[in-house]
């Protein structure tokens, strides 16, 4: 595996943002309830993630040590407000359904995070690598994450309006507490002890 | 020149920060710009979808004083606006629509905080279904002699439901007939 192809990996279960680095938490306990919020906070979390990477590394050398939290935030917020424009135009259900944690990707840490660990101290295509692994790491969290709340707490699984499957039971009486952000947290944590125990993620 | 070099040292993360700034804010404004009249069409495109939902023979509404008047061509098919109701989670919006100054056309649910699976069920057809053709002042629940029954489990948010639209309505049609 080339250096490209081990930045890339490392993201997805080394340092999963989620389930190891325990990042991003905030958006992920929120919009987790169906996998079509999944989708839609990692395409949005993909263009910050992989824009504010690539900026920041080729501008590393030039940045001051002193301001250059005030120079990532400020290329972060523009990032995530031009992602919030164009959900709004052109995405205009996934934008509705995101809601406030769409302009609150600014804050997720996952960027700052990676913008100062990684992309400050390493090349564009390194970079590229690391955002591109982060995101697929964020995306499969996710899509765990609001696969098990979906299918628990609605009873039932679509995708972009499109019907999958109706649990025979839970179709009628779906656990409602997998939906609420409490069930979340449930699923969250068992998740990462599972991982934890099983050995496929350490700390 | 070492003053100067010391100087410039000191200027330059200020000088860096400015143009950063100036960068991203004239990208922010081409963005705006370019999106700005495909957004509030896609609004404009939305309202008018959930006025369809109570209106199907819509063919263009009017705004004014947060009213808007539903209009077939020529003929007028009644009025629509916006509700808030305190709900059990948070506020309800609806959109009301009245076939005239005395009747509910019927109700659309826009947004809505309510506990899954039980006071959100307001949103579903057979709870709002009930307004339809209803005399504004027989919107209450059935229990203190109205028209619409409560959701089981769900009294709070029923009843939000129910008070936020014959209130509403009252003080509009009391603004229509005030105009006239």
């Amino acid at each position: 595996m080339g250096k490209f192809g081990k930045e890339f990996a490392k993201g997805i279960i080394i340092t999963n943002p989620v389930f190891v680095l325990v990042l991003g938490l905030c958006p992920t306990l929120a919009i987790s309830t169906s996998i079509d919020n999944a989708l839609g906070m990692t395409l949005a979390v993909l263009i910050v993630l992989l824009g504010s990477n690539i900026i920041i590394a080729a501008i590393r050398n030039y940045v001051p040590n002193i301001t250059r939290i005030p120079i990532f935030i400020v290329i972060i917020a523009t990032l995530v407000t031009v992602v919030n424009l164009i959900f709004h135009a052109y995405l205009p259900a996934t934008y509705e359904a995101l809601g406030i944690y769409l302009p609150l990707v600014v804050v997720n840490c996952i960027i700052l995070g990676r913008a100062e660990a990684f992309a400050s101290k390493h090349t564009v295509a390194q970079s590229i690598a690391d955002a591109l692994g982060m995101t697929v790491g964020f995306m499969l969290a996710l899509l765990m994450i609001s696969f098990i709340r979906q299918v628990l707490g609605t009873g039932s699984l679509s995708v972009f309006g499109v019907d999958l499957f109706t649990l025979p039971v839970l179709g009628e009486h779906p656990i409602a507490i997998f939906i609420l952000p409490y069930g979340a947290f449930i699923v969250i944590g068992l998740l990462m002890g599972l991982f934890r125990r099983t050995g496929v993620m350490k700390e | 020149m070492p003053a100067n070099k010391k100087f410039w040292k000191q200027a330059f993360p200020i000088v860096l920060l400015t143009i950063v700034v100036a960068v991203c804010v004239s990208l922010l404004s081409y963005i705006d710009s370019i999106t700005r009249e495909k957004i509030s069409a896609q609004e404009d495109e939305a309202v008018k979808a959930l006025i369809t939902d109570i209106f199907p023979d819509m063919s263009r509404y009017e705004f004014k004083n947060d009213i808007y008047t539903v209009y077939s061509d020529d003929t007028k098919l009644g009025y629509a606006f916006l509700a808030t109701g305190k709900g059990y989670g948070g506020d309800i919006s609806i959109l009301v629509g009245l076939s005239d100054e005395t009747t509910v056309k019927g109700i659309k649910i826009v947004s809505q905080t309510e506990t899954p699976g039980l006071g959100s069920r307001i949103t579903e057809s057979f709870f709002t279904d009930q307004f339809k053709g209803v005399a504004i002042n027989n919107v209450a629940l059935s229990r203190d002699g109205g028209k619409i029954d409560a959701i089981t489990g769900s009294t709070i948010s029923s009843s939000a439901v129910v008070n936020a639209v014959r209130d509403t309505a009252m003080e509009k049609v009391k603004q229509l007939e005030g105009s006239d």
